[in-house]
């Protein structure tokens, strides 16, 4: 392993990066001629901490970013990431600390100051009105200049000019409810655009993207930064980072870890930097070449879930799931890969018993579930990890423990003899906060106030922890750290090594590819090609997660 | 060992991090109301003393406090249960009269039976002509997904023109000058715990009911569920509950409560079925849930204490001629502070 070693006790080296690092960072970049020669601070972030109650989120954290930049931030979660953008973004208020936009000290109050100073942001989730077009969206809270008319036209043009520009091609005059999800975040950095920000932060903005999108979305960066923005863009994946980063900045606990231009970044430094000591990077499966060649865990025999001709259809009896065919055996990993919004969720709803099913059979150890309530499935040992954790698997207000045990509560020993046993149910709920590493004061705390990879690692204690032999996972591991990823995707083997069957739908490709036996992929609400553990390649996936029948 | 006394501080702290805001809500707007009071020339220390004393200087003022304090109570609860699963109940007034309609109705039709047989019927009559008024808008939530709100605010005029009949029409009494029926049966009435002055066991019915919410809510997987559906529908959904049925059923039972309220009217206090005897119960009922937050434990405390409020202004009215609606000024006062606290924390 190659590569500068960073360890815990590193001081931060932020500061001590000079512009000689930055010539050699250059060379990298041969595909993209960049003027740096204009690079000069632009934003300046001086010694900012933030706590929450008695959880310490940003502990001293400096970043200088310039412009013709595109900075990476990498962290685990509760590294303080995204904190730290909110403080930029005029959301928190930090408890220390200054910011210096072109060595002017500004006060950011609200993320109107923010967007004022020239500072936009774009969220994982963005807040988009459906019924919009996308002008519409793009202009709300802007002064228009037909405000009485209401006549856009002008608008049409210049957000046409934009996203022509720098290649983020959309309709201005399509519906936000007709886009998919890849579409949907171009117009949320369009937003930020029309505002004439210079600074723009996106949070995990590849998410939702396909390996295609993904790289004419870095064009796109690229097209930014040369026009003199800056870009900061967070994110867990290190192998986008470094592809596409000019510096990669990672925090830890909170702290400033270490600044390094790309040339000298690795994805190895960068793990340790990430999560210090404790993780045998050489041994872990998320970092592990050989996953691909690995010969499978033994599949079993018996299948346990088969789907048969499973069709789903909306208000408006559209389809939402075509035909849909397969089954999954005991201690098989069964992956399903698409595009964000090709019937996953749907189709993940009919099986819970949530979504009535127009047509088809769906059997658990062949006994038919159709019509079965979600109480009833869950009984017989299907277990959920919803993909909206906010929506679909949380009691904000309810306490930690409580949360803990949604959808069991009925069930020994959390229920005897009609009453609830609270201290069989603290005890639960203490022993999984400690095993699945939940940063809460007790278990007795309001589930509201954790963090989003807490309230992640909520939902997997809770499906992990009830026995079941049919997982349904959808994007377990969105929002979480390596270490936490890491301990998911051990667990999932490890229950498949036990006999469980898995149905993992998944957005990320690599993660499909390391766990799955065999991947499905799926369009428009229809199975498109199912590939064994054999024929894997995350460019033929992709193919597929377009629309393009597989090639034999 | 060390892990439970940090829980016990961390839920030393919680309580203190609660009350703080009660505390400072309750201060402020009496200094609000007492800037109000000294402006129209009113002794504000002599009111105030009045206002919180008048319950407990006097047998006579205590029980006059009691005596408030099982509609109250039984008002919050109504309105709080449903709230619970996140549904609004604002319906307890017509649940009141219709529960007290079918106790009066029992207790007249019934008025032979002995006292064994009479008053369990009186007071079942109540509790299950309550659930039956909110039991029309809970299956037109269910069924159609009405809007509660409105259903059960419509609910209450229904029942002022239900009760206007029964006590003008059915069994009117013709000595008295305001729409009022005959009086129930002897045998109907709720014993009386002190003579004098007055007070009927009521209040020990009420008191049960509120221990016996508070465990369904707190200690069963019933109530667990009530309470999930509350924190989110969609998730609780998701996870096997089914929430129609649980809005359903916490509609009919804070119709239940509110009904049991109206036969302790009834049987309690009035023997007989006076138009207005839902008094403004339910706004009280409705600002108590509201301060206590839903939470089932504090709700017979915040009752208590508007109770307290309550008889203290009309003795405010009897001493000092101030009028009687200072206490309600003092309790949306209060309500505001509280709710604005919410604000300030979030910040």
């Amino acid at each position: 392993m190659v590569g500068i070693p960073i360890g815990a006790s590193q001081p931060p080296t932020h500061n001590s990066y000079g512009s000689s690092s930055t010539g050699k960072g250059l060379s990298a970049l041969a595909s993209f001629p960049l003027s740096l020669m204009k690079n000069s601070t632009i934003l300046e972030i001086k010694g900012v901490s933030k706590t929450f109650g008695s959880v310490v989120a940003l502990d001293d954290v400096s970043l200088q970013l310039n412009s013709n930049e595109i900075r990476g931030l990498l962290g685990g979660n509760g590294a303080g990431k995204t904190t730290l953008m909110n403080v930029l973004y005029g959301l928190y208020k930090p408890d220390a600390g200054e910011i210096y936009l072109r060595d002017e000290k500004v006060e950011i109050q609200s993320p109107k100051d923010a967007i004022s100073y020239g500072i936009g942001m774009v969220h994982q989730h963005f807040l988009q009105i459906d019924s919009y077009t996308v002008t519409e969206n793009i202009v709300l809270g802007t002064s228009l200049k037909n405000r009485p008319t209401l006549n856009l036209d002008q608008e049409d043009r210049q957000i046409g000019d934009l996203s022509e520009r720098f290649g983020l091609e959309v309709n201005p005059r399509a519906l936000i409810e007709e886009l998919p999800m890849g579409i949907r975040q171009r117009v949320e950095i369009l937003k930020a655009l029309y505002r004439g920000v210079e600074v723009l932060i996106l949070d995990e903005p590849t998410t939702n993207l396909t390996p295609q999108e993904v790289e004419s979305f870095f064009q796109s960066l690229r097209v930014m930064v040369e026009e003199g923005m800056s870009v900061v863009f967070i994110t867990h994946k290190l192998k986008e980072a470094l592809s596409v980063c000019d510096r990669i900045s990672v925090l830890r606990d909170g702290k400033n870890v270490v600044t390094v231009p790309r040339s000298e970044a690795s994805e190895d430094t960068l793990v340790r930097a990430m999560v210090g000591a404790g993780l045998e990077v050489e041994e872990s499966l998320l970092f592990s070449e050989t996953g691909l060649d690995q010969e499978a865990v033994e599949v079993g025999q018996k299948s346990v879930l088969r789907v048969e001709g499973l069709q789903i259809v909306n208000e408006e009896n559209m389809p939402l799931v075509r035909d849909c065919s397969f089954q999954i055996h005991d201690k098989e990993i069964f992956g399903i890969a698409g595009v964000a919004g090709n019937g996953q969720q749907e189709l993940v709803e009919g099986l819970m018993g949530i979504r009535p099913i127009a047509d088809g059979q769906i059997s658990i150890d062949g006994a038919s579930i159709v019509g079965k309530e979600t109480s009833d499935l869950l009984e017989m040992g299907l277990t959920y990890i919803p993909e909206d954790r906010l929506q679909d698997g949380f009691l904000p207000t309810a306490s930690v423990a409580q949360n803990l045990i949604l959808g069991y509560q009925r069930q020994e020993p959390y229920s005897k003899r009609g009453f609830l046993d609270w201290k069989a149910i603290f005890r639960t709920a203490r022993k999984l906060i400690s095993e699945y590493n939940i940063i809460t004061p007790s278990a007795a705390e309001a589930a509201a106030n954790l963090s989003g990879g807490n309230i992640q690692r909520l939902m997997l204690a809770r499906a992990f922890s009830h026995p079941a032999k049919l997982l349904v996972a959808h994007n377990p591991t969105t929002g979480l750290d390596i270490r936490s990823t890491e301990f998911v995707y051990s667990k999932l083997l490890e229950l498949k090594e036990q006999g469980m069957a898995t149905l993992l739908l998944s957005d990320d490709l690599d993660e499909l590819i390391r766990l799955c036996d065999r991947i499905a992929t799926i369009y428009r609400g229809k199975i498109v090609g199912v590939l064994e553990r054999s024929e894997f390649n995350k460019y033929e996936l992709g193919r597929m997660m377009s629309g393009v029948e597989a090639h034999e | 060992m060390s892990e439970q006394t940090t829980e016990l501080g961390h839920s030393l702290k919680t309580l203190a991090e609660t009350l703080i805001p009660y505390i400072v809500a309750v201060v402020a707007a009496f200094v609000v109301v007492g800037i109000f009071l000294a402006a129209l020339g009113f002794n504000v220390l002599q009111a105030y003393a009045t206002i919180l004393f008048t319950s407990f200087r006097t047998p006579f003022g205590f029980i006059q406090t009691l005596q408030k304090y099982v509609p109250l109570l039984l008002q919050a609860l109504a309105f709080t249960v449903p709230l619970t699963a996140g549904k609004f109940n604002i319906g307890g007034e017509g649940q009141l009269i219709v529960g007290a309609i079918g106790a009066a109705a029992v207790g007249i039709v019934f008025a032979g039976l002995p006292l064994p047989l009479l008053l369990p019927l009186v007071i079942l009559a109540g509790i299950v002509c309550g659930g039956f008024w909110a039991a029309i808008p809970a299956w037109l939530l269910y069924q159609f997904g009405i809007n509660e709100i409105l259903t059960t605010v419509m609910m209450n005029f229904v029942s002022f023109s239900l009760i206007d009949y029964v006590a003008t029409e059915i069994w009117r009494d013709p000595a008295a000058g305001h729409p009022t029926t005959v009086p129930i049966g002897a045998g109907g009435e709720l014993p009386l715990l002190v003579a004098r002055p007055p007070l009927n066991s009521g209040i020990l019915l009420a008191l049960f009911v509120a221990v016996l919410v508070y465990v369904y809510v707190n200690r069963t997987p019933g109530g667990y569920e009530l309470v999930a559906t509350g924190a989110n529908a969609r998730a609780s959904r998701v996870f096997g509950i089914n929430v129609r049925t649980m809005f359903l059923l916490s509609l009919i039972a804070g119709g239940a409560l509110a009904g049991l309220s109206g036969a302790i009217e009834v049987a309690g206090v009035h023997h007989r079925l006076i138009e207005g005897l839902q008094s403004n119960f339910l706004l009280l009922g409705i600002i108590i849930g509201l301060i206590a937050r839903g939470n089932l434990l504090a709700v017979p405390f915040v009752a208590f204490f508007i109770a307290v409020l309550e008889v203290g202004a009309s003795a405010l009215q009897r001493t000092m001629m101030i009028p009687v609606e200072i206490a309600f000024i003092v309790e949306a006062l209060i309500l505001l502070f509280v709710l604005l606290s919410d604000v300030v924390r979030r910040r």
